[in-house]
């Protein structure tokens, strides 16, 4: 196979956090504790090797706190590995935790502007688009007040929106899916079917099993940091909720 | 990196109209007060410095405007600049854009509003007699040269600040010395000869030099001071540059 028919290549990606017990964020804590900053390097992801293949819709599954939504960000490029490579190939966006970075004063209009924009689209693009992404938030009649003022699922629903509509080619999601009601989960899941279809590449963290049986064609379990089986999701799946028992 | 940045134009354009708007929000007089602050400030000198320095400068008050409205660029986007990236902290999180916009942004506000402030200069020098000549086309030239100095500096302090918040602190009480290692109250020629080297080391004074040579006495800059500048910005530029791509990777996890 070809190499460009990756849409993401990690490449023996370790990362480390170090965590500080008592950070000192001054120059003089930094200089009259130097010695007894008591900080431990902490390994969350060691010597990954994945590569996902354009038009994957990969879930990344595993227990709280086993480095799925680090290995996520790593390929966001929010933060960078220690060791090792990432690389990513087309237009990606991505959806992490809650909230996308919205500005709190900012109307819901002015914030899709503002993070579509970050997704790397220009004005005429949004033009294009922002009735679509209205429309499938279904916040119409809220769309011009601040973004303070909407509740976490109106905040989802909104940044959802822009997210799945900005057209890229690899599009990350973490743990969002349990958010909003029925209706708008169906609604998303309908979408992601679609963009499914339409050959995109689609990362998602989640621990919603059965959604993701439905949507993914792999999944990946990672466990304290390393893949612990990678394949067809029902069998991925069924060996996950093995042990977990 | 100037592609990456083609790319990202809107997320600029955005950004800065936020800086230029969103620094007087919710005040009564808003964007307005980027013009009348200075203008006080002038204003305090003006009434003040004759009486204790006994300056004998001609058209004192020409004299001020053209040097305070350029430090008054420069200390804006340095202060703004220098905790842009913390206050982005949010953004930071959660997504991925070049980071260089940020501090950029900020200095194209600055940009901006500097030359809009030129109008004030403009108005001062035709209304207090001093009068405008064809000289003033080489004003885009020097606050471009500014905008690259300014930004290299904001790149640096920004990055660093996010590492050491003591940075910020520091950077005050300089900008305070440099307030007066500039002559902007002030012509060179009060200092005894042997120390006015420390104010032309200073590129600002080579700036200030040139705006008011520039807007008040109608000629061309010296050759050789502008020559130190143009040096001294590029040097500037590349390092604030080269610390900020050092630091950049790792703004999502400090901040």
């Amino acid at each position: 196979m070809k190499r460009e028919e990756y849409s993401i290549e990690v490449k023996n990606v370790t990362k480390k956090f170090k965590v500080f017990y008592d950070k000192p964020n001054t120059l003089k804590e930094k200089l009259v504790f130097w010695k007894n900053n008591k900080s431990e390097t902490r390994t969350v992801l060691e010597d990954i090797n994945i590569k996902i293949k354009k038009g994957d819709t990969v879930a990344l599954i595993g227990v709280n706190g086993s480095g799925k939504s680090t290995l996520l960000k790593l390929m966001t490029k929010i933060i960078y590995p220690t060791k090792g490579s990432i690389i990513t190939r087309g237009k990606l966006t991505s959806l992490l935790e809650l909230g996308a970075g919205f500005h709190e004063d900012f109307t819901g209009r002015e914030n899709i502007y503002f993070n579509a924009s970050i997704f790397g689209l220009t004005r005429k693009e949004i033009e294009a688009k922002i009735d679509d992404i209205i429309e499938f938030s279904e916040l119409k009649d809220f769309i011009d007040n601040p973004v303070r003022t909407y509740s976490s699922g109106m905040y989802m629903r909104l940044a959802f929106s822009v997210a799945i509509n900005v057209e890229a080619e690899i599009l990350l999601i973490d743990e969002i899916l349990a958010v909003g009601d029925q209706h708008f989960q169906d609604k998303c899941f309908a979408k992601l079917h679609e963009l499914k279809e339409s050959d995109k590449t689609i990362v998602i963290v989640s621990h919603s099993l059965d959604s993701i049986k439905k949507l993914c064609n792999r999944a990946i379990w990672i466990s304290e940091g390393h893949v612990k089986k990678d394949g067809k999701t029902e069998e991925v799946i069924e060996e996950y909720l093995k042990a977990c028992k | 990196m100037i592609k990456n940045l083609y790319n990202y134009r809107e997320l600029l354009k955005s950004n800065v109209k936020k800086e230029i708007r969103g620094k007087y929000k919710g005040s009564f007089l808003g964007i307005l007060w980027s013009f009348i602050n200075p203008l006080l400030q002038v204003a305090v000198y003006a009434i003040v410095f004759p009486y204790i320095m006994r300056v004998k400068t001609e058209n004192y008050l020409q004299y001020l405007i053209v040097g305070i409205i350029p430090w008054t660029f420069f200390t804006t986007v340095l202060n703004q600049g220098m905790i842009t990236v913390r206050m982005n902290a949010g953004i930071i999180k959660k997504v991925y854009f070049p980071r260089e916009i940020l501090p950029i942004s900020v200095a194209l506000s600055g940009l901006v509003n500097f030359f809009i402030s030129c109008i004030i200069i403009v108005l001062f020098c035709v209304l207090g007699g001093v009068g405008i000549s064809w000289h003033i086309i080489l004003l885009p030239v020097f606050a471009v040269i500014q905008f690259f100095l300014t930004l290299g500096v904001v790149m640096a302090l920004s990055a660093i600040n996010i590492y050491v918040k003591d940075t910020e602190y520091l950077i005050n009480f300089i900008v305070n010395m440099l307030f007066y290692a500039t002559p902007i109250l002030y012509p060179v020629t009060l200092f005894p000869q042997k120390i006015r080297w420390v104010l032309y080391a200073n590129p600002l004074t080579e700036l200030i030099t040139a705006y008011r040579d520039i807007f008040m006495y109608h000629q061309l800059p010296a050759l050789l001071p502008t020559l130190y500048l143009v040096c001294i910005t590029i040097a500037v530029f590349f390092i604030g540059l080269l610390i900020f791509r050092k630091l950049e990777k790792g703004f999502a996890e400090e901040v």
